[in-house]
């Protein structure tokens, strides 16, 4: 009931603030709701198996890379390319996911450090395809550019990434992947297939990666190697960190705070992502549960009397 | 306590912005790099700036109102780039940018201007196709990939006699064209050639020098920019390929940095570096002002060019602002587009003919400068040479 009362006026308030924003905070809207889904697919892995992939960004690279390559080449609409985008993030999800998740641990972390560095060097190496560093300009969804359809296109997928990842996180799956972050061991010797339901986490988290990637592609209708680079993922770690990793509304609330306040502290340059960076690592030591953590926190304290 | 602090706060951020609403001013933007391997030229781009705005706030402004500029930075990358460019469209909704100095960002930053129809005015993107897509908005008041080469470059390879050419060229927009530009020349001159491609940001060139000195060419042209060229420089002289075969920066600026000398040491001398600017050669009256100007402010000779040129695109853009009479972006392009104005390297005026680079461009006269025992000695061309060709041995 109480959760109603708070969604309703906030789905209100999304519908209805783009009519109130400048291009410029549209703009800043449309990149908080990338985002969001970034975020909120990598918490999935991280914050509910306990897995940490630095591979993320790498596959939101390789949906926008394919879904743009698909366009410029052989003129594939994005509509249709995106979903080849996420088809074949979701393939690399599997085979990566295949390889290295019985490693666990830090080795999870280490390959995919490894594989989104190989990502982003054939990117820029191979510039006859990619343009490289140059970037490759691509085609957007409309024919006429706006920034409200974007917005609300970006807006729509959101909400339904939102609302596969609660469905599954409260689903019985949901159950078996927070039983493998809690106790392995325990989880396995009730029956769980610990290795199964770990690939399908991460499976699950890198499709969404790739289309979340083609869609901030074609919204920007410039792709660079610094949508796969290490950067962009330590940005989306923060964001989830920061937000309160493991529960469901910590990575959104992280988007949006980390995205507004980058957008005030860019003048700084590429120490935005350093400070983030160190917060991230405080609040990972200090507050664990993140944002949403301190804030429940408040909440109990006030509400006993 | 909590209700005085907040207080005297609001008290300050009201008088503030009363004191910048009372502040009548004209505000255009500028895009280059203040961060990434050119950081300097976003160096180079704020002295420029300062001394233009002094030069024409001095003369009473834009509009009679105070001219101002908002620096984005671009990083030299083509995506923050656009994103520096579209920023400056929406939210400080300024009527003209002006800058630019990587062909990669420019072509990223084009499409964004063509979008919400900003004028834009490049000073120092080179690559053909940047005035070839014959957008509307987009006008270059610099030097272009095609006109470098085929007026400086080649001519003066031609005329100092060198058998064997190396091309070496960064995987940039600009070092695609560029180089592309240079292999054409050649093959009509046949003068046989060798291309290598390096990579942007790369540090270490030690296994293009080795095949180079397979080559044994007897002049390469550099199209690396940004501190990479100190690398090859210095890396070229280690190997012992420099100064037997002659180094020519393509780009310029590089080689006047600060950090050149001290990168480089005794490899730098004998180096060929583009330019459009040397303290002996003042084809204006504008040209010696600059200089005058400059030394005043900062206590020491401008060496990077680029201070220069988005010296003279301010002055181009607050010219077309006045003689517009408004902001307005239709009324900005017309004036634009009559534009005959006075700057450091010439008398400005912007091709009409469509259909080509020439569209919207506007080339100043470049020169081959050559560092002679750190002095810098004009070879090419010959009207305007100081000195000679000194080959290495």
């Amino acid at each position: 009931m109480m959760k109603t009362w708070i969604s309703l006026p906030l789905i209100f308030l999304l519908i209805f603030l783009p009519f109130f924003l400048s291009q410029y905070w549209l703009h800043v809207m449309i990149i908080s709701l990338f985002y969001v889904m970034m975020a909120s697919s990598w918490n999935l892995i991280a914050g509910y198996t306990g897995q940490i992939s630095f591979a993320h960004a790498a596959f939101a690279g390789v949906g926008a890379y394919v879904s743009g390559m698909l366009a410029v080449n052989i003129g594939i609409p994005p509509w249709l390319g995106i979903f080849v985008g996420t088809f074949v993030a979701s393939l690399l999800g599997v085979g990566l996911g295949y390889l290295c998740i019985r490693m666990g641990g830090i080795y999870l972390s280490l390959t995919t450090l490894g594989f989104s560095e190989i990502l982003r060097i054939i990117i820029t190496n191979e510039d006859r395809w990619t343009r490289g560093t140059m970037g490759l300009q691509i085609p957007g969804f409309f024919t006429e550019y706006s920034k409200m359809s974007y917005y609300f296109l970006f807006l729509i997928v959101s909400a339904v990434f939102l609302f596969i990842l609660y469905r599954l996180i409260h689903s019985e799956m949901g159950l078996s992947f927070r039983a493998v972050l809690n106790d392995e061991l325990a989880a396995a010797s009730s029956g769980i297939d610990t290795i199964r339901v770990r690939i399908l986490a991460f499976t699950i988290s890198s499709a969404m990666a790739g289309m979340a990637g083609g869609l901030y592609g074609h919204y920007l209708m410039l792709i660079t190697p610094d949508i796969p680079s290490l950067g962009q993922m330590f940005l989306v770690l923060a964001m989830a960190v920061i937000g309160g990793m493991g529960s469901f509304i910590g990575p959104i609330l992280g988007a949006f705070v980390l995205e507004v306040l980058s957008e005030y502290i860019r003048i700084y340059g590429e120490y935005h992502v350093l400070l983030f960076g160190l917060v991230a690592l405080g609040v990972a030591r200090f507050a664990p549960e993140g944002m949403v953590g301190v804030i429940k926190k408040r909440w109990k304290v006030k509400e006993s009397p | 306590m909590g209700r005085i602090v907040g207080s005297v706060l609001l008290a300050v951020i009201l008088s503030m912005t009363s004191w910048a609403l009372a502040q009548d001013t004209i505000k255009i933007g500028v895009v280059g790099p203040r961060t990434g391997p050119a950081a300097a030229t976003g160096k180079a781009f704020e002295e420029g700036i300062a001394i233009a705005l002094d030069h024409i706030n001095a003369k009473g402004g834009v509009l009679g109102k105070k001219l101002e500029v908002v620096f984005e930075d671009t990083g030299g990358v083509p995506e923050k780039a656009a994103s520096a460019f579209e920023k400056l469209a929406t939210r400080d909704k300024v009527p003209i940018v002006v800058g630019e100095s990587h062909s990669s960002s420019a072509l990223a930053e084009i499409e964004v201007a063509n979008r919400y129809k900003v004028p834009f005015i490049i000073c120092e993107a080179w690559h053909d196709d940047i005035t070839k897509k014959n957008y509307r908005w987009v006008f270059r008041a610099g030097p272009v990939n095609s006109g470098v080469v085929d007026f400086y470059i080649a001519p003066f390879v031609k005329e100092n006699g060198f058998k064997k050419v190396a091309i070496v060229r960064e995987n940039s927009d600009w070092g695609a064209g560029i180089a592309e530009r240079t292999e054409y020349n050649m093959k009509n001159f046949g003068l046989p050639f060798v291309t290598l491609k390096v990579e942007r940001e790369s540090k270490d060139f030690y296994t293009e020098l080795t095949k180079l000195k397979g080559e044994n060419p007897d002049i390469i042209l550099a199209y690396i920019y940004g501190t990479g060229l100190h690398f090859f420089v210095a890396q070229a002289n280690e190997v012992g390929l420099s100064p037997k075969s002659l180094i020519l920066d393509g780009a310029g600026p590089p080689s006047l940095w600060d950090s050149f000398w001290k990168n480089v040491g005794k490899a730098g001398d004998l180096e060929l570096f583009i330019s459009s600017m040397h303290e002996k050669v003042h084809l204006t009256p504008t040209s010696r002002k600059f200089w005058e100007d400059y030394k005043k402010k900062f206590g020491k000779d401008p060496s990077d060019y680029k201070t220069r040129s988005i010296y003279n695109v301010v002055l181009i853009a607050a010219d077309a602002i006045n003689r517009a009479k408004s902001t307005n972006n239709e009324a900005i392009v017309e004036a634009l587009e009559k534009t005959n104005l006075e700057v450091t390297t010439g008398i400005v005026k912007f091709g009409l003919k469509q259909g080509s680079y020439e569209y919207h461009q506007w080339m100043p006269p470049m020169l081959v400068v050559q560092w002679q025992d750190q002095k810098q000695v004009v070879v090419f061309p010959k009207e305007a040479a100081t000195g000679e060709l000194k080959r290495g041995r």
